[in-house]
């Protein structure tokens, strides 16, 4: 139930290692790495082809991460496809439109996300509406809002805004060329979950939260803090992706966002947490998050018809959970005693 | 009084108040009734939905979840087309293939869902995402292109195609009354049905009790996907052409549907009635602003804050009903979802 | 219950008393998220007030989205029949499902104002004007220009797979560039990569390294040119990027050189124009001698962008 990636007294060793719950994600990742490589050629093993993935891992990572936290805890958020446009046109329209200095359009859009991920948090808790549609409720809600407005204020869905120098510098450029600046703020954000789930207590919370709510409060855990506050990191990371994309590609739209939520619950399920609540690590969910945007970047490489990354996806997501399944039960089974 | 308070401790009361409240709303927005009743248009996008909507509820009452239906739809509409337009067989070829299509991955759901331990909202997503690669590299590998004509000849129409009273409701909507009965039998008269909500309810116990679990699991696939592969036939025969999709949106139209309906997402609870009424409270909230003279940018707003309002009703119905009678038959849902699906 | 249908009844009776003698109008578009759509609707909003200062009333009615395009159509036209208007504006993107149903709306004597896409069919229709570019000659129009241009390996890239007005700009590309001595190849994407500029941008890099006789791209759509002017910044390679349509990054880019060009139709203009001379047919009884009227395709480079980019800023452009 609670992460065995954690031998925190024992000594690694390679059994040990093997029965770690992310040495399958891992070896996933390696095998679709050596399949894509073999038949991209050296394009892909080259700087074009680990930039294009590791480019798009960023951009889905980053929200990959509390939504499977959020899984760790037993719920969903649907609503990450429409705050990801909400937020960039919020930055556009105030820095952009408006012309206000840009860490006001910055943070405008920051809030917006965690406000949204906020409302979330409390339908989700004072009700007892599940997540999946809550989070569906406010999903629409959002993306009419943000036409609504983008078409009342500005009189058009789309907003081209200029960002200065230093707040490109910061979120949007790309360094050597092709790697996004995005791709380390990546890193960041995992070495912050990382902390949050496995070293600091509130990890403990969360995975008690998503094994048994009703024992998590009874055994004091401030279950809907937890909950309310992982909600308000989803709204907060797909925001933050808003303000990259924008800072990058200097123009918001008002659609576009749909696809992070299925890619994010894809990431987090090849990286092996279980959608009833209660097992994942941040390892991997970033192996995960690796082995999806290599098959989605790997077909463009491999010169196969896109379509068949769809097909390859679909295989993925199988073949990884059914064998994360089969190597948690060997974990499980033959674990040594845990603390 | 007692009469009406018990009417509105039935799991389909807050779909029906649902249904009304929306109505009413738009009236007050400014809809021509009239106009609202005459118009096929919203009925005809509720069939669409309704029909997929109805084995999802059985399939959601036993306790699992299925959202390859969304590339479902567009399988069973390409199947056809390809069939009996661009490969020019006989009619009943395309109908064949697309309802097999339907089955074959039915099969290979519940397959999957009885052998593994991976929750089915993991499963239909792997073949949600794999049947969109299959059915587009299919398409194009096998007519060059996206969308596909389709002639189809008039006993096909007429039964599956045309349009009737005066040319706006297409036939689609007698098969979803027609299938709306077959399912409300099926699991409120029939035997299977209590064997439905034993599963929702607890499937060990279940299959401690002697109920065939896994054949019925597979089944409820089975009809799920077929009933998806009929749809999308349904109106490849109607508008005479498909087009490959994603289906994303109808994944979102039928789960909400169906929830608005009553049903509870962790199983065991929810009518066949409720979804009808459900679908339909749908289709209004989606279709009613057309009707309207409120700005369409608003739309996507009315309709989450709408969805919102809905389901909230069925959760606060739900939670009155239940005090006021434990113990009902049928009635035992937790009242906090434990398991996410 | 009683007192809502009496409030109902009472309603429904003021609405129509004041809708005795208006023209009513329903135009019928695609969904309210896409960019390219939102200027249509600005003209259609804008020609809203000429006609309800008339008197008329226009009803604006959208799909969804492009997944489920033929169908869709049908059950707007429908619902515009049943609604009772005497007259449809509407783009024919799906031909196959749509000229049935548009002949039925006919044969009940609803007036057909054409516009946008599917001037082939307007003949089967009977519509009583056209207004727009059609997609296959934007196509045309643009694959002549980036192969004059010197471009001798355009990509076209579709971001709907299945959609087929796009597959129409891309076949006019196709014939167009031909005609100048270029050849194409098109891409279509993944639907999961519809509006994902990121993903796209990688996707096109990947082809652009892959394949490096390209020299030109156009994407159908105008997210996808941002997606290639990023693709280039990062390669280095020397493409030419244009799209379909366009928005004020799109300008701010063929101004600074990042971006060749865009193939304009002006959608504010077809919607604008089908909405008011459909009405003013219907109330006045006015025709054009021009038929069709081509709203498009004009090219923006940089030789003509200053004067656009007002326009685009108001949304109408």
């Amino acid at each position: 139930m609670s992460s065995s990636s954690h031998n925190s007294k024992g000594k690694v060793s390679f059994g040990n290692l093997i029965r770690l719950p992310e040495t399958g994600s891992f070896i996933g990742f390696v095998v679709v790495y050596i399949f894509f490589a073999i038949l991209g050629g050296a394009v892909f093993v080259g700087a074009p082809g680990w930039s294009s993935w590791l480019n798009i891992a960023a951009e889905v990572g980053i929200i990959a991460l509390p939504v499977g936290l959020l899984m760790i805890s037993g719920e969903f958020d649907i609503s990450v496809g429409s705050i990801v446009p909400a937020s960039s046109m919020t930055v556009a329209m105030l820095s952009g439109h408006y012309d206000l200095p840009a860490t006001v359009g910055i943070l405008g859009g920051l809030s917006v996300g965690v406000s949204i991920g906020f409302v979330n948090g409390i339908l989700v808790t004072r009700t007892t509406i599940p997540s999946l549609i809550v989070t569906i409720g406010v999903m629409f809600a959002v993306m009419g809002l943000t036409l609504g407005f983008a078409v009342l204020l500005k009189g058009s869905t789309s907003v081209s805004y200029v960002p200065n120098p230093t707040a490109k510098f910061l979120l949007g450029q790309f360094i050597n060329y092709m790697f996004s600046v995005a791709i380390f703020w990546w890193f960041a954000f995992v070495a912050f979950f990382y902390y949050v789930l496995h070293i600091s207590p509130i990890g403990n919370w969360i995975y008690a939260v998503g094994g048994d709510r009703e024992s998590a409060r009874n055994a004091g855990i401030p279950t809907s803090k937890v909950t309310i506050g992982l909600f308000m990191a989803s709204g907060f990371c797909a925001a933050f992706v808003g303000v990259a994309q924008v800072m990058t590609y200097q123009q918001a739209q008002v659609a576009g966002g749909q696809s992070f939520i299925f890619n994010s619950i894809m990431c987090v399920v090849i990286g092996g947490v279980l959608l009833t609540g209660g097992a994942g690590s941040i390892i991997g969910i970033l192996l995960g998050t690796m082995t999806f945007a290599v098959v989605n970047q790997g077909v463009f490489f491999a010169a196969l018809d896109p379509n068949t990354g769809s097909i390859i996806v679909g295989a993925l997501l199988l073949i990884a959970v059914v064998s994360n399944d089969s190597f948690r039960k060997f974990a499980i089974s033959a674990a040594s005693k845990k603390t | 009084m007692e009469q009406i308070k018990s009417l509105f401790y039935r799991p389909s009361a807050a779909a029906v108040v649902a249904l009304l409240s929306v109505t009413v709303f738009y009236i007050f927005a400014g809809v021509e009734f009239s106009k609202l009743m005459g118009a096929a248009s919203w009925v005809n996008y509720a069939a669409r939905i309704g029909i997929v909507a109805l084995p999802v509820c059985l399939l959601m009452v036993s306790g699992e979840i299925d959202i390859s239906i969304g590339a479902m739809i567009p399988a069973g509409a390409m199947t056809t087309a390809i069939i009996s337009g661009h490969f020019e067989l006989p009619m009943i070829f395309g109908i064949i293939g697309a309802l097999s299509v339907g089955v074959i991955v039915g099969v290979i759901n519940g397959i999957l869902a009885i052998r593994t331990n991976v929750p089915t909202l993991i499963i239909t997503l792997a073949t949600l995402v794999g049947m969109q690669g299959v059915v587009l590299a299919g398409s194009k590998l096998l007519t060059g292109s996206a969308s596909v004509p389709l002639t189809a000849p008039d006993w096909a129409k007429t039964l599956f195609g045309q349009l009737m009273f005066g040319g706006n409701h297409q036939v689609i909507i007698i098969w979803w009354v027609v299938l709306a009965f077959v399912f409300w039998f099926f699991l409120h008269m029939s035997k299977y049905g209590n064997w439905i909500f034993a599963m929702g309810g607890d499937k060990e116990s279940a299959r401690n009790a002697g109920i065939p679990v896994n054949r019925m699991t597979v089944l409820l696939f089975v009809l799920t996907s077929s009933s998806a592969a009929f749809v999308g036939m349904c109106h490849a025969i109607l508008f005479n052409s498909a087009q490959v999709s994603g289906g994303m949106n109808d994944i979102f139209n039928i789960i909400v549907s169906v929830v608005v309906g009553g049903v509870l997402l962790t199983g065991g609870f929810g009518t066949v009635f409720g979804v009808f009424v459900g679908t339909l409270t749908f289709a209004v909230v989606n279709k009613g602003i057309d009707f309207t003279a409120i700005d369409r940018n608003w739309a996507n707003l009315i309709i989450g804050a709408m969805l919102l309002i809905a389901v909230a009703m069925n959760e606060s119905f739900r939670a009155f009903a239940l005090r006021a009678s434990v113990g009902k038959k049928g009635a035992t849902p937790e009242p906090t979802p434990e398991k996410a699906t | 219950m009683k007192f809502t249908k009496t409030l109902a009844m009472a309603a429904t009776a003021a609405m129509m008393a004041t809708g005795a003698f208006a023209q009513d109008i329903a135009v019928i578009a695609g969904s309210v998220e896409d960019a390219f759509m939102d200027k249509i609707k600005k003209g259609v909003d804008d020609a809203t007030h000429m006609v309800e200062a008339n008197g008329g009333s226009v009803q604006y009615l959208r799909t969804q989205n492009y997944e489920n395009f033929g169908p869709d159509l049908v059950t707007l036209i429908n619902q515009a029949v049943a609604q009772g208007v005497d007259g449809i504006a509407i783009p024919v993107w799906v031909p196959d499902a749509q000229i049935p149903a548009l002949q039925s709306a006919a044969a009940e004597g609803i007036k057909i104002m054409q516009y946008n896409s599917g001037l082939p069919v307007k003949a089967d229709i009977g519509a009583i004007n056209y207004f727009g570019s059609d997609e296959y000659a934007a196509g045309f129009g643009g694959g002549k220009y980036l192969a004059e241009k010197g471009a001798k390996h355009i990509l076209c890239h579709i971001q709907v797979p299945g959609a087929i007005n796009l597959t129409e700009r891309c076949k006019g590309v196709t014939d167009g560039a031909a005609e100048a001595g270029a050849k194409v190849t098109i891409l279509e994407t993944p639907p999961n990569l519809d509006g994902d500029v990121t993903g796209t941008a990688e996707a096109l890099k990947a082809e652009f390294i892959g394949d490096q006789s390209i020299d030109a791209m156009v994407s159908c759509a105008d997210f996808g040119a941002a997606a290639g002017a990023n693709a280039v910044e990062q390669t280095g390679l020397d493409v030419m990027v244009s799209a379909f349509d366009f928005s004020p990054a799109t300008l701010e880019r063929i101004k600074a050189g990042t971006q060749t060009m865009a193939i304009d139709q002006q959608p504010y203009l077809q919607g604008f124009l089908a909405t008011s001379m459909l009405f003013a047919h219907l109330k006045f009884g006015t025709e054009i001698s021009t038929d069709p009227v081509l709203t498009g395709p004009a090219i923006v480079d940089a030789s003509n962008v200053e004067a656009v980019v007002a326009g685009a800023a108001l949304g109408a452009r």
